[in-house]
Parts: C-alpha cells; structure tokens; sequence
C-alpha cells in the first residue's frame, strides 16, 4: 500500500513530529506508517485523513500488489 | 513537578521489585536450606511479585501505539521461538549426554528467556527504526 503521508506533511509544513502529536502516536509510528513498513489500523488513517482535511483514499491507495 | 510514574517507569520497578525478592528467596533457599514448608513458601513467594511485574507491562502495552505494539509482538515472537528452541535442543541432548543440573537446572534457564526478549526487541526496534535520512 501506497501513501502520500509525506505529501500531505509538506502542504502543511508539518513535521513528522508535528503529525504523530496531532493523531496521538509516537513519531516512530508515524515515520514506519509514511515509509510503508507498517500498515495503520482503520482509526489510525481516518484520524490521518481528519488531520490533513482529506479523504483515507487520497492518503492511502493500494497497489497491484496487495 | 509532575510526580506522576511512566508506564515505563513502573515496567521498570516492579522487574527490580520482582528481581530483589527472586535474589533474596534464592540466595536464603542455597544458603540457609530451610525446612522444605518455608522452603515452598519461599520458593512461591517470587510468584506474587513477579504477577505484579506482568501486570505493570500488560498496563505498559496497553498505553502504546500501533508500532509500538507491534515492535513488542515481534519482540516476543521472537524470544519464544528462541526459548522454545532452546529447551527442544535440550530436551534432546538430555536423551544423549548428561546435562549437569548445576549448570543446566531449570532456575539456570531464566536468564536466557530475558536475553532471548532483548535480543527480538533489538532486532525489531531496528526493523521499525525512524530513517532519519530520508525523513525529517
């Protein structure tokens, strides 16, 4: 699964700090979410989305591969 | 000043509460050989405050986040696939050589399974570790 958490972050001037403080999570989290290592739970991407002002769709989409 | 205990701090207190009673029982157990009733009271009580050791992390993991969560799992994945490798080859050598109790007893064991945590917990802190440089 794809996303454009880094996208998102920079339209905001956000850093990964600044995100994981805003969702409630530890930057780690948001650093293996935004490089792909880990997938986040069904209310951890809407609260992503709440945050960005967007929809979990334009944040995550899936690949061929999954 | 915020006296409040972390999680993390309270993770940490009862494991030397639990090591210190653990310590005295044994080293009372080995050195003075008491009567075999205050010998199993002695030898249960670590019991108690080992429940409160489990009981502070099962509180400490549930404060945690997703990755966090997971770092742990793997981490415990990994020390009871190990532990469980270790008894099983054991358990075999058992059958070919004789093991010496006094090196390979079951209170000899214990330290390994808290080497066998730390080992998974290294390995899967690297996996989920921040990449500074691609990220800021």
């Amino acid at each position: 699964m794809k996303n454009t958490i880094k996208v998102e972050r920079a339209k905001k001037n956000w850093t990964q700090e600044d995100l994981a403080v805003k969702i409630g999570v530890s930057r780690q989290s948001v650093n293996s979410i935004e490089t792909g290592k880990f997938v986040p739970s069904t209310l951890l991407a809407l609260k992503m989305a709440m945050v960005f002002e967007s929809s979990v769709e334009t944040i995550f989409q899936l690949e061929d591969t999954d | 000043m915020d006296t409040k205990m972390t999680p993390f701090n309270k993770v940490v207190m009862f494991a030397a509460l639990w090591f210190v009673t653990y310590t005295i029982c044994f080293l009372t157990l080995k050195k003075l050989s008491p009567d075999t009733v205050t010998g199993i009271i002695l030898s249960l009580l670590p019991v108690i405050t080992f429940a409160l050791f489990i009981y502070s992390i099962i509180k400490g993991v549930a404060s945690m986040d997703e990755v966090q969560i997971r770092v742990q799992m793997e981490a415990v994945v990994i020390a009871f696939s190990l532990a469980l490798l270790m008894i099983m080859t054991l358990g075999l050598l058992d059958l070919v050589v004789t093991l010496n109790k006094e090196d390979w007893g079951y209170r000899h064991l214990v330290p390994y399974f808290f080497i066998f945590y730390f080992v998974g917990l290294i390995i899967s802190k690297r996996k989920y570790a921040i990449d500074n440089e691609k990220h800021d």
